[in-house]
């Protein structure tokens, strides 16, 4: 298995533990990741034309070699889909490829990594490869852009993926209302007493369900469930203590790796508690 | 809720004509009203109009108000709304469509800045760097000094690189950024000019204007 990989920019900062586990998985797996050469951000939610957005993933999926593009990244993923979209508008597609040195045709298809491993690997194969059921109680938290606006790969409702996922390492999906509901991160530097209420729902609500994780598929969302939760805990004086694992990172447990191989040490809530928990 | 009436000349239906002309506008007419949007949308409580008011305020070609409102602002983008409207409208990519224009009519706020730094960033680097947006907006916003624990407690986890993530060769960028300019180029001229900052920050209400938007059931 190949893929064309884009890993966006969060992986080269505030998402570095999402990109260790993603390198060690994935190597372990055997999936092949060959990242795009000389790759531009998606821009987004903040560059504000949709045409220049539909613009930025054209050249990144123009990019691809005629491989499918997979890509860690919620929002990235979503500006990759809703490129495709925008360009099925013949006058802009012609305007966007007079831009671009590498000709687009409209025909990459994008995938999170989260398809790769539960569509394409499958949830069978990879059964194969847990050495450590978890025997944990997680929420499935999918967040926004996964599966909307274009609802191809799982639900925009009720997905069943990331529930499955878990459920295939040995650990318990609970029940979580709020799996699609904002996590409030787009507004995280503008206003921030929003993004916090947001955030503060999610968090009492993955509380209340007796979970001892949230398992996360966007950086995103771990950098306002993680390490804003302190933040959060202060302002509305309740203790959480959640600790937010990304999905790779919680198949990277299930396989057998080491905490630090997985980046588990670089999260801002502490996750010893949960791996001593796995660990038993 | 005050009531007012909408008077004709408040009305711009160039405006109108503009937005229904773009790919979302195209169902706009076609809205009932049904509030689904707002209804699911998870931060309604904090905008001035929700976004249902805000479709039939497009509809109503109330320029002024429509861009002039911290709803296309407060937006966080979820597309809740957009994959339930029975019509097919999608209020988010009409907050998206939006943006652009309330920027070239010269409002500014909060969001506006940061979208703007942004942009920057990815013209000139390619890549968005955390260190780099956040420390140019807070030169620009004082109240950032709060943030400056959460910058610390992110670098202490090798979190916030201060080397910025750069592409080897930017050079089609500039080019892929003027996109959204010849779009806009093709527009018809619309209305007056409305300079003036919005509300989108938070705590600032509107006192809602828009007399038949009627607001009362979802405040």
């Amino acid at each position: 298995m190949k893929y064309s990989y884009y890993p966006g920019c969060a992986q080269h900062g505030t998402a570095i533990d999402y990109r260790m586990s993603v390198e060690a998985v994935f190597r372990r797996l055997g999936i092949e990741l060959e990242e795009v050469k000389n790759w531009n951000c998606c821009g987004a939610l903040h560059v504000p034309d949709r045409n220049v957005r539909a613009a930025l993933s054209s050249r990144t999926l123009a990019s691809a070699k005629g491989l499918d593009i997979a890509t860690p990244c919620n929002l990235c993923y979503s500006n990759l889909m809703r490129a495709n979209t925008a360009l099925e508008d013949a006058t802009l597609k012609n305007m966007i490829n007079g831009k671009l040195t590498n000709k687009y045709d409209g025909n990459t298809k994008p995938k999170h990594l989260l398809e790769v491993i539960v569509k394409d690997y499958g949830l069978a194969k990879l059964a194969e490869n847990v050495k450590k059921p978890l025997k944990i109680k997680a929420v499935p938290y999918y967040g926004c852009l996964l599966t909307r606006p274009e609802n191809k790969f799982d639900s925009p409702e009720n997905p069943k993926s990331l529930d499955n996922l878990i459920f295939t390492l040995g650990a318990e999906p609970v029940k979580y209302y709020y799996k699609t509901k904002c996590c409030g991160g787009p507004v995280l530097i503008t206003n921030e007493d929003l993004a916090l209420s947001l955030a503060k729902d999610l968090l009492g609500m993955a509380k209340e369900s007796g979970a001892d994780c949230m398992v996360v598929t966007c950086p995103m969302c771990h950098l306002q469930l993680d390490a804003k939760q302190k933040a959060v805990e202060s302002k509305y004086n309740i203790k959480f203590d959640m600790p937010i694992i990304y999905f790779t990172q919680l198949i990277g447990l299930a396989m057998g790796m080491s905490p630090k191989e997985l980046g588990l040490d670089k999260h801002l809530v502490p996750t010893d508690k949960l791996v001593a928990r796995i660990g038993r | 809720m005050k009531k007012e009436t909408i008077l004709p000349e408040t009305r711009d239906t160039a405006f109108r004509d503009l937005i229904l002309k773009t790919p979302v506008g195209e169902k706009i007419p076609t809205c009932m009203q049904c509030g689904i949007c707002a209804g699911s949308c998870p931060v309604s409580h904090e905008m001035d109009y929700t976004p249902r008011q805000l479709v039939r305020m497009v509809q109503l070609g109330l320029k002024h108000e429509v861009l002039n409102s911290n709803t296309i602002w407060i937006c966080t983008t979820c597309f809740s709304c957009s994959v339930r409207c029975p019509r097919g409208i999608r209020p988010t990519e009409l907050m998206e469509t939006l943006k652009p224009i309330a920027i070239a009519e010269g409002i500014k706020n909060k969001n506006s800045k940061f979208d703007n730094i942004f942009s920057d960033v990815v013209k000139k680097n390619g890549r968005a760097s955390e260190f780099l947006l956040i420390s140019k907006y807070s030169l620009s916003e004082p109240g950032m000094i709060k943030q400056a624990p959460f910058g610390l407690s992110l670098m202490s986890r090798g979190k916030l690189p201060l080397m910025p993530d750069k592409m080897e060769d930017v050079r089609e960028l500039d080019a892929i950024f003027k996109t959204g300019e010849e779009k806009q180029e093709k527009k018809p001229e619309s209305g007056t000019k409305e300079n003036a900052e919005t509300k989108a920050e938070a705590g600032e209400k509107n006192e809602g204007k828009a007399a038949d938007t009627g607001g009362e059931a979802e405040k």
